[in-house]
Order: C-alpha cells, then sequence, then structure tokens
C-alpha cells in the first residue's frame, strides 16, 4: 500500500511548536500548585469549589495538546495510511466535552442549593496561634489563581494563531478568562462574609454558565472539525483563505481550464483534492506532478492535496466557486 | 479593555476590604447580634454522658453544658434549655430555631451538610491501656481486653482487632489490660499505649450560615481547650 508522506513541518513552525509545548507544562505545573492550594483552602463555598474544578479542567486542554502533538508525529503505516494527524481533533473533542460535562454538572449543583436557600457556614481556622475567618484564607487562594493563567494565556494566543492550533487556542482562551472566575469566587465569599447567603451559590452559577458557554462552542467546533467542516481560521472562525488562494493559483496555470478545491482540516494542517479540468492531455501526468510541487510550496500547512483531472467540475453551483 | 476593568475590579475589592474587613464574617440571620440584644442563648439539649447529662433535679450538668454557661456568661447572657433527641434538635436547629445544640456531637456527625459545626474543640481517643506494672505492648490480637459493662462501641472496637473484650464492672488498673477513652485510662492509672482504636473530633452544632455567631464561639473554644480533659476526668469522677 502506497501510504501518505509523513509531514514536515517547516523549522521556524517547529521551534514555535516547541514554545508552545514549553509554555503548556509551565501551565499544568501552575495549575497543579493552583489545584493544590485552592484545594487546601476550599471549604463549603460553592463558588470557590466551582472556581477550583474550572481549574482542575483547565488542565485538560494543555495534556490533551501534550498528548495529541506527540501521537500526530508518528509516521503513516499501513495500519493507518492517513498518519496519525487527527489526533489533534480528537483531543479537541475530549477538552470541550469535559469542559461542557463539568460545567453542566456545577450548573446544576448550585441553582439546586439557590432553591434549597443552604446557608453556607464557613468558620475560623488557627494560623499562626491567631483565629482568623477561613473566608480571608479561601480569598488568598483564589487571588493567587488569577494572575498566572491570565500571563500564560496572553502568550500562547499569538502562538495558537500562528500556529493553527485550535486546541492551545482555547486553553489560551480559558487562561485568559480565568481570572473573571477567580474575582467571581473572591465576591461570592465576601457575600458570604457580609451575611448574603445566596452571594455564594449565585456566583458559582455564573462561573459555570462561563464553563458551560465555552464547552458548547468547543464541543460546537470540535465536532464540525471532525465533520471536515469547510476550512475556518482559528478563534474567529472565519473561512480560510488559503483555499481561495489554492484556486487562484491552480487557474493561472496556462495548461489549466478551470479549477476546483475541496480542503478540510487535519489539526492545523489541510489536505483534500483539487480539482483541475485540463486544457489539453499532451503532458499531462507532467503537468500534474509539477503542479503538485507547486502547491506543497504554497504554505506550510497545504499536506497531501491530490491534483484530479476531470473533464468538468460539476454542482458548482451549491457552493461559492472555489 | 479586559485589563482595565480588571484593575479597577481589583481596586474596588481591595478598598472594600480595608474599610470593612474587621466586622466580617457577619450573620446571615444575626444571631450573634440578638443573642446579644435579647440577653438569651436558646441552647438544644442532647443527653450524651458525660457531655450533656439530666441532673438529679433535671436541671442539666455536663462538660459541653458547663461550656455553654461559660460562653454566656462570657456574652453577658442567659442560655434557655430545652431537652430534645437529636433528630428534632437538628431539624430545628437547620431552621434557626436554636442558636447552639450539643450533645456530645463529633465532626463525623451526618447532619454536618445541614447545619454548622465549631473547629474540633477536644480529640477524644479510645485507647488500649496496659497495667501500671507491666511492659509496653505492641498489639493486643489475641489477648484479652477489660472494657465497661456498658461500652458496647469499644468492645466492638476491640473484637476487630482480633482480641477477645471482657466486659467488667470496673476497669483496674493492677491486673488488667484495658481499652477505654484516653483520659478515663489515664484518671484510673493506667499506662496509655499507642494503639488507639477510635478518634473522635468533639464539635458544637450552631445554625447554618450563622458565621460570625460560629467565629465568636469558636474563639471562646479556643481558651477552653486546655480544660476539657480536666472537666471530663471530673465528671467520670463524680458519675462512679
Amino acid at each position: 500500500m502506497r501510504v501518505r508522506e509523513a509531514f514536515k513541518m517547516p523549522a521556524d513552525k517547529e521551534e514555535k511548536l516547541r514554545r508552545a509545548q514549553r509554555l503548556e507544562w509551565v501551565t499544568i505545573g501552575f495549575m497543579l500548585s493552583i489545584i493544590a492550594v485552592i484545594g487546601l483552602a476550599l471549604g463549603s463555598s460553592q463558588a470557590m469549589k466551582a472556581a477550583w474544578v474550572e481549574d482542575i479542567l483547565s488542565l485538560v486542554p494543555p495534556i490533551a495538546f501534550l498528548i495529541a502533538v506527540r501521537f500526530r508525529s508518528k509516521e503513516p503505516n499501513e495500519r493507518f495510511p492517513w498518519g496519525y494527524r487527527r489526533a489533534m481533533s480528537i483531543a479537541f473533542l475530549v477538552a470541550a466535552l469535559a469542559l461542557f460535562a463539568f460545567g453542566s454538572y456545577i450548573l446544576v449543583d448550585s441553582i439546586l442549593k439557590l432553591i434549597a436557600a443552604e446557608h453556607p457556614t464557613i468558620g475560623t481556622i488557627e494560623i499562626f496561634g491567631r483565629q482568623i475567618w477561613a473566608g480571608w484564607v479561601m480569598i488568598a487562594a483564589l487571588a493567587y489563581s488569577i494572575v498566572p493563567p491570565v500571563v500564560l494565556g496572553h502568550l500562547k494566543l499569538p502562538l495558537a494563531t500562528e500556529l493553527h492550533e485550535k486546541v492551545l487556542y482555547t486553553d489560551a482562551q480559558m487562561n485568559k478568562a480565568d481570572w473573571m472566575t477567580g474575582i467571581a469566587a473572591i465576591l461570592g465569599i465576601v457575600g458570604i462574609g457580609y451575611g448574603f447567603w445566596w452571594a455564594d451559590a449565585a456566583a458559582a452559577g455564573v462561573i459555570s454558565l462561563d464553563i458551560v458557554k465555552d464547552g458548547v462552542q468547543n464541543l460546537k467546533q470540535a465536532v464540525f472539525d471532525l465533520m471536515d467542516e469547510e476550512c475556518t481560521t482559528v478563534g474567529e472562525e472565519k473561512k480560510d483563505p488559503l483555499q481561495t488562494r489554492l484556486r487562484r493559483e491552480l487557474k493561472k496555470l496556462d495548461w489549466v481550464k478551470d479549477a476546483s478545491v475541496r480542503l478540510r482540516e487535519e489539526g492545523d494542517v489541510l489536505t483534500g483534492e483539487a480539482f483541475v479540468i485540463p486544457r489539453g492531455e499532451t503532458n499531462l501526468l507532467e503537468n500534474l506532478e509539477r503542479a503538485a510541487e507547486q502547491i506543497r510550496s504554497l504554505d506550510w500547512r497545504i499536506y497531501d492535496v491530490s491534483i484530479v483531472p476531470m473533464r468538468s467540475i460539476e454542482n458548482e453551483g451549491k457552493g461559492d466557486g472555489n | 479593555m479586559r485589563f482595565q476593568l480588571l484593575n479597577r475590579l481589583l481596586l474596588i475589592l481591595a478598598a472594600s476590604f480595608l474599610a470593612l474587613s474587621c466586622d466580617l464574617p457577619r450573620d446571615q440571620k444575626n444571631t450573634l447580634k440578638r443573642v446579644q440584644s435579647e440577653r438569651r442563648v436558646r441552647v438544644g439539649l442532647i443527653e450524651n454522658e458525660p457531655w450533656v447529662r439530666r441532673g438529679a433535679s433535671g436541671e442539666p450538668t455536663g462538660v459541653e453544658v458547663e461550656l455553654v454557661r461559660r460562653f454566656a456568661a462570657e456574652l453577658g447572657v442567659t442560655p434557655e434549655w430545652l431537652w430534645q433527641n437529636e433528630q428534632e434538635a437538628m431539624e430545628a436547629l437547620k431552621r434557626f430555631e436554636f442558636d447552639l445544640v450539643v450533645g456530645g456531637l463529633t465532626e463525623s456527625t451526618l447532619w454536618k451538610d445541614e447545619i454548622g459545626l465549631t473547629n474540633s474543640y477536644f480529640t477524644d481517643r479510645i485507647v488500649v491501656g496496659t497495667p501500671s506494672s507491666a511492659q509496653t505492648v505492641k498489639g493486643i490480637e489475641g489477648i484479652n481486653v477489660a472494657v465497661e459493662r456498658d461500652d458496647l462501641l469499644t468492645a466492638a472496637l476491640v473484637s476487630e482487632e482480633d482480641a477477645t473484650p471482657v466486659r467488667v464492672e470496673n476497669l483496674s488498673p493492677a491486673t488488667e489490660t484495658a481499652a477505654a477513652h484516653d483520659w478515663q485510662l489515664e484518671q484510673l492509672g493506667f499506662n496509655l499505649t499507642d494503639i488507639e482504636l477510635q478518634k473522635d473530633e468533639h464539635v458544637i452544632a450552631v445554625a447554618p450560615g450563622e458565621n460570625g455567631w460560629l467565629g465568636r464561639l469558636e474563639e471562646f473554644l479556643k481558651a477552653q481547650r486546655p480544660a476539657i480533659k480536666n472537666m471530663l476526668q471530673q465528671e467520670f469522677g463524680e458519675g462512679r
């Protein structure tokens, strides 16, 4: 069997990818420390529990990313002739599903607590022989959880766009938004301090709504990617301009009468078919080979696009002319 | 944009902390203020020797009753006692009909999610003691261990260690190895071993979410901690 050629990433992108991997390791380290600190201070506050769950969940995208990066660089073989590039799409789905499921759980839990009008009890603890309200310790732990993710998120975002890594992008977005979770949880605990029993569950509800929103959005995108939706840009979810460019380049060739391109994403790379109507059949094989070479050099993300010569390109009317 | 918002929020938070942090946390139902203004504290009593006991003429005594008396005195208020079973007391406490419930409750009470509990103010251990003359023992497997006649829990714990519980009227440190509360064995003159059969963290129950009231009580209990063992031994001595 003729298996796919292994994908080679350009050296500069390879360097960026390694940087992204390093940042993900740093993220995991920081998140573990945050999870530990909040876990130690965790009392009966629902908002704090929600923030804690979100912190634990934010481990999923970096772990999924690191595993998938490792996996997808394996070369295609007889068993997996298309290679392992799709590992990233699966990782993305897993991350999104985790987000959605846990967010929903906390949301329902908070609503039930609001309905039951539960009064959260937070007592005092002894630190260095002094009796202080445990709420202050919880607030301090939450304050620590605010800063590192925001910084890491801002560092990862440009890398995600450049490398076209949707998992990394999701992860960076979650980190960036993390401070709001921290503040909401702090407000919930301050609310308890002022004697508003509902403040805590309400804050938890707001946090979980945010998690659910992220979850739904990413779940949708992950499923669409696995369903081979037309290629989109990272983040803004606009049509990827590379597809149009590819068609234009093909049409520029003097032996090509017309061309149409059908691409799909496999994580960061684009693959698929380019249909061309040749003007004649002289030197067709040589022309095809040369065109394939040209396409490949167009952009680093173009990987294994087959050029298919045809007599006519049908059903063009349903699409938008690519 | 987001950063501006973040900065502003942090500023507001910091400012409000500084301004108001001294009197936090407050109660959700004003228990502390109400107790102080009405000069009475409503206490639910669950009979549980030696913590809460009904005296000869029906008046409450016991270690926790004494603690509540001291706490009430410190606040300058009068305790209003009401005898209840545990179910009634907890259901009422949950609905804010009591300010406190005492009855030898421990941290592992099944009601812990529905009411407020103080920090543990006393750790009660059931341990093995040996006669004052004996050498130290490593384990009790296969030997006879004396327990008080009515102390079914300790007898069961001893059995779990593959020892034979021998139920006696009075524990005697002269001859036998025994299992009981550490403060009790100490008082009777046993040598305490490291063999711990059970550990209970004792707490007092308050209405849920009354965090100011809870904090005030915890502060009081912290100061009382060194005195608890003595109070228990005194109760135990009177009971015999």
